[in-house]
């Protein structure tokens, strides 16, 4: 009931922290920024429309967003949140869930080629290309936490008797996780400095190029899903910045909310201070992340912790 | 046993039929396809018996007073069954439309007839249980697949692709009968249950010859030069029976091997675990350097063969260390992986072979917007698509699972095995990456989009008997993809007589299985429903069409999407040192330019250095020789007699 509960709670919310994003954003631009709750507004005004089809599009095209959104959802019901265990959990699901997730891409590209448009082949191109390169990095994550911790399933990674956080007693590695998670919650979620979101020029985006011919609801739930999988990320990285011992209760349910919003906070600030890369070093920067998990991963087997 | 050689007998009597009926060309393709399904259903029921019963079944005759055929059914090889009898008959069924010109009737034929002799012959070699029975029939399965390849020999390309595959056949079995000889020399015996008494020392050898000998059959990089050869330039059902069923004969033969062995020493999974994550890393690079459909298809198999290896090789390290978990579930993900890459591969192959009938073009920069026009073909591709890039809820995210599974059970070792595993991991996360980047090109590519050429857009869906098996192949990949549990115990039983793997608790295996299950289950009904909630989002909207966005350009050409060379190239040049990739670009260099061409291909580092470490300096040597051979029967009698006199005098 709990894990219900806390479910249909993040997915309300999810598309409230991204507002934060946008007023660090207009903070360092000495603007005012659009309202915290900018992201309702938009989902209900995309909602109410309705939808302009190429006519180069099949079927495939309008799965797209469903399948997405659907992979989104998943996530969120196997991942524990603030220390209520999750909807589902089984050993196993993490493998489960970054494939679950791939076939969300896999939709994500087809529909952008369906489209007949060089530029959304272009964005389809790029995504294909850096998210393999990020799946090597999360894979290798993986590959550290059953070293520390024995196990595959989110619920034990940052529930179990031997919790993965900063805090423990080989927690020092996991400052190496932290950081590289981070670069991929960028990538993955097409932040800058991988991809911006709010860039005006179709040649130089990734992500946002994929869905330029989507409109109304398909827009919407493409949209919910991205707020859903950066909720996502975000919430695997606070789990290993928050201690064990602020796991349950409401304390421990604000120390959560507190964490998210400042990793948020974090992307808004990264955003600001830094200029996106050129396209051809993007490979360099994914391929940075999966060399400081690989560092950790090796380092445990030194015996050093 | 009785049951299985009904089956082949019926087949045979298949596989004679169109000999003699060729004049009639539909009821010779009916009366074949019938007797050949018949006879392979029959070939299943067989299967299930060893399945159930542990007692291993055996008969065998005496061969020219010196030797003995013998055969025998364990679980593996029942097992490896599955696949043979499962997909044989349904390309057989899709070549009813597919060989469709009546004035190569007697050619389509002899077709039909080697079609049934490779079956044979490959059920053949997975019962086959000494020696000279194996190598009898690994010989029949090579030479009658040749026939296969050849249909078209008109062609130059096919002639040189059939001489290609012919070669490396027999090259490899040479490693296999050396293997052998080795095997025999110090067993004395042609059986293959003496392996396991053979000295350690020897065993390497014998092992590792053979493993060259099977990895050039299964297509293991750098042996794999053949595959993207041979599968162009069959006909699609042949290609999707090579690629889909006989190159396993190479994985069976590697496991059987092993099993026989009863080897314990690391380096063998090593080895077959290098190999594995070498093929399946640069297989699927090379996959999305081609634009092919077949050779991309035949570069996939040997990402798939790899991506058995890596599975193969965790269960043999599993048998080193002791560690059951990691055996069994290394064999099971590698033993599922053959029965699901059978399914999906043909039926890539099917439908790779049913838009080259329609669009007349392999290059699928050429293709384009298919799937409206062969909605069945374009659909069941799209599942075939889904599943060989290992995504779930199709089967080959189940038997991906499974070796992950393995690979972890692994990482707790320190040393060697640990970085083994490792290393198996992010190959394995990295296949997985680079395939679906690659399906995503030839989805996108040739069935969505707009059409490219007149020819693809005139195309229109292929007959029932072609889109059946498609189908029922789709199909196939769904169930095992969302019930698994039936297929992960049947693989299990499949190891079940193999020596070494020790038995896993079932209480995990069901776990797993049902775990597997249930998240396929769920992510289906969340997509059934998220798709409700999309059906009522769009209630009484306007929807309307209109033209794609094009940026402000009002004047868009077919000409101008995306293509897959360049959908595929950065991906490509990232891995630049394993992969060769020549351009030639004319360049713009006038105010006004007038005609600019660009073109670019991709080259096997493993054939470039084929033909420059061997075939030069070989074709040197020989020209050399070449005095040999003059032409004068006179001194040609003479050689005879001076070999006679030499071997009389020295043996």
């Amino acid at each position: 009931m709990e894990s219900m509960l806390s479910f249909l709670l993040a997915t309300l919310a999810a598309p409230l922290f991204p507002g934060i994003i946008l007023k660090v954003k207009a903070f360092f631009a000495g603007k005012k920024g659009p309202p915290l709750l900018i992201k309702y507004y938009t989902l209900a005004k995309l909602l109410r429309k309705g939808s302009v089809y190429s006519t180069s599009t099949s079927f495939v095209f309008k799965m797209g967003p469903t399948v997405s959104f659907a992979t989104a959802l998943m996530a969120l019901l196997f991942f524990p949140l603030a220390g209520v265990k999750p909807v589902f959990f089984f050993h196993g699901d993490v493998i489960v869930l970054f494939y679950i997730m791939g076939i969300g891409r896999f939709f994500t590209i087809l529909a952008a080629l369906d489209t007949a448009s060089p530029f959304e082949g272009m964005g389809a191109a790029r995504e294909a290309f850096f998210s393999t390169l990020a799946e090597a990095t999360v894979f290798m994550v993986l590959i550290l936490f059953y070293r520390m911790n024995g196990s595959l399933s989110f619920t034990d990674y940052f529930q179990s008797q031997n919790p993965i956080t900063l805090m423990s007693p080989n927690g020092s590695l996991l400052l190496f996780v932290v950081v590289s998670m981070f670069m991929i919650l960028l990538t993955e979620n097409s932040r800058v400095p991988v991809d911006d979101p709010a860039t005006h020029l179709e040649l130089t985006m990734i992500h946002e190029v994929m869905i330029l011919d989507h409109s109304g609801p398909d827009l919407a739930l493409i949209e919910l899903g991205a707020f859903y999988k950066l909720f996502f990320y975000a919430a695997f990285i606070s789990h290993l910045l928050i201690p064990a011992k602020f796991a349950g209760g409401a304390a421990g349910g604000a120390v959560f909310v507190g964490t998210l919003a400042m990793i948020y906070v974090a992307i808004g600030v990264t955003e600001s201070i830094t200029a996106r890369f050129k396209m051809n070093l993007v490979p360099k920067y994914i391929l940075t992340s999966f060399a400081l998990v690989t560092f950790a991963a090796i380092l445990t087997t030194m015996g050093l912790v | 046993m009785e049951t299985f050689l009904v089956a082949l007998g019926l087949l045979l009597t298949g596989g004679a039929f169109p000999l003699f009926t060729h004049r009639l060309f539909n009821s010779m393709k009916a009366g074949y396809i019938f007797i050949t399904a018949v006879g392979c259903l029959i070939g299943l029921y067989a299967v299930v018996l060893p399945l159930r019963n542990p007692e291993i079944m055996t008969v065998s005759w005496s061969w020219l007073h010196l030797f003995t055929l013998s055969f025998s059914i364990d679980s593996l090889s029942a097992f490896f069954l599955i696949p043979i009898f499962f997909i044989c008959p349904l390309t057989a069924l899709y070549s009813f439309h597919y060989m469709n010109k009546e004035q190569q009737s007697g050619r389509t034929a002899v077709n039909f007839f080697f079609f049934t002799l490779l079956i044979i012959s490959m059920a053949l070699v997975v019962t086959a249980k000494n020696i000279i029975t194996f190598a009898l029939v690994w010989e029949l399965m090579s030479l009658s697949s040749f026939f296969l390849v050849m249909y078209e020999y008109q062609r130059d390309t096919t002639r040189k692709a059939g001489y290609l595959y012919f070669i490396f056949a027999q090259a490899g079995a040479m490693f296999i009968f050396a293997a052998f000889a080795v095997a025999y020399s110090h067993t004395g015996s042609f059986a293959f249950d003496q392996f396991a008494r053979i000295p350690s020392a020897a065993k390497l050898i014998v092992f590792f010859l053979a493993l060259v000998g099977f990895g050039s059959k299964a297509g293991v990089f750098p042996f794999h030069i053949w595959l993207p050869h041979a599968h162009p330039a069959a006909p699609s059902h042949i290609s999707a029976v090579m690629s889909g069923v006989m190159i396993k004969m190479g994985i069976y033969g590697i496991i059987r091997l092993y099993g026989l062995l009863a080897v314990t020493d690391p380096i063998f999974g090593q080895t077959v675990l290098v190999f594995g994550m070498i093929s399946g890393v640069l297989g699927v690079v090379y996959a999305l350097g081609k634009h092919d459909i077949k050779k991309l298809l035949a570069y996939h198999s040997v990402e798939n063969i790899g991506i058995i290896l890596i599975g193969a090789g965790i269960g043999m390290l599993g048998v080193s260390s002791g560690n059951r978990a990691m055996a069994g579930f290394g064999f099971a993900g590698c033993l599922l992986h053959v029965l699901n890459h059978s399914i999906f591969k043909s039926l890539l192959f099917l439908g790779a072979g049913a838009v080259l009938q329609k669009s007349k073009s392999r290059h699928i920069d050429q293709m384009g917007g298919l799937i409206k026009n062969m909605p069945i073909t374009g659909r069941t591709f799209l599942v075939g698509s889904i599943s060989i890039s290992g995504l779930p809820p199709f089967n080959g995210f189940i038997s991906e699972f499974l070796i992950y599974y393995a690979a972890f059970q692994g990482l707790n070792q320190n040393g060697s095995t640990f970085i083994l595993m490792m290393l198996s991991i992010i190959s394995l996360a990295l296949i997985g990456g680079l395939a679906a980047a690659c399906f995503t090109k030839v989805i996108g590519i040739v069935f969505l989009g707009e059409p490219r050429s007149a020819n693809v857009a005139g195309a229109v869906e292929c007959g029932l008997t072609m889109t059946a098996p498609m189908v029922i192949l789709a199909l196939s990949c769904l169930v095992i993809g969302v019930l698994p549990e039936p297929f992960i115990n049947l693989v299990f039983l499949g190891l079940r007589d193999m020596q070494g793997v020790g038995a896993v608790g079932p209480d995990i295996i069901a776990g797993i299985a049902r775990n597997l299950a249930f998240a396929a289950r769920l992510f289906l009904g969340i997509l059934v429903l998220s798709t409700v909630l999309r059906r009522i989002f769009y209630m009484k909207k306007e929807v309307s069409r209109g033209p794609t966005w094009g940026c402000g350009f009002t004047l868009p050409t077919v000409r101008m999407q995306y293509t897959g060379t360049s959908y595929a190239m950065s991906i490509v040049e990232f891995f630049k040192p394993f992969v060769k990739v020549n351009t030639s670009y004319s360049g713009i260099n006038e105010i006004f330019p007038t005609k600019t061409t660009y073109a670019s291909r991709v080259d096997d580092v493993a054939e470039i250095g084929l033909n420059k470490a061997i075939i030069g300096p070989l074709l040197t040597v020989l020209g050399k020789m070449r005095w040999i051979q003059h032409g004068n029967i006179q001194l040609y009698i003479g050689y005879i007699v001076l070999t006679i006199i030499v071997l009389l005098l020295f043996i």
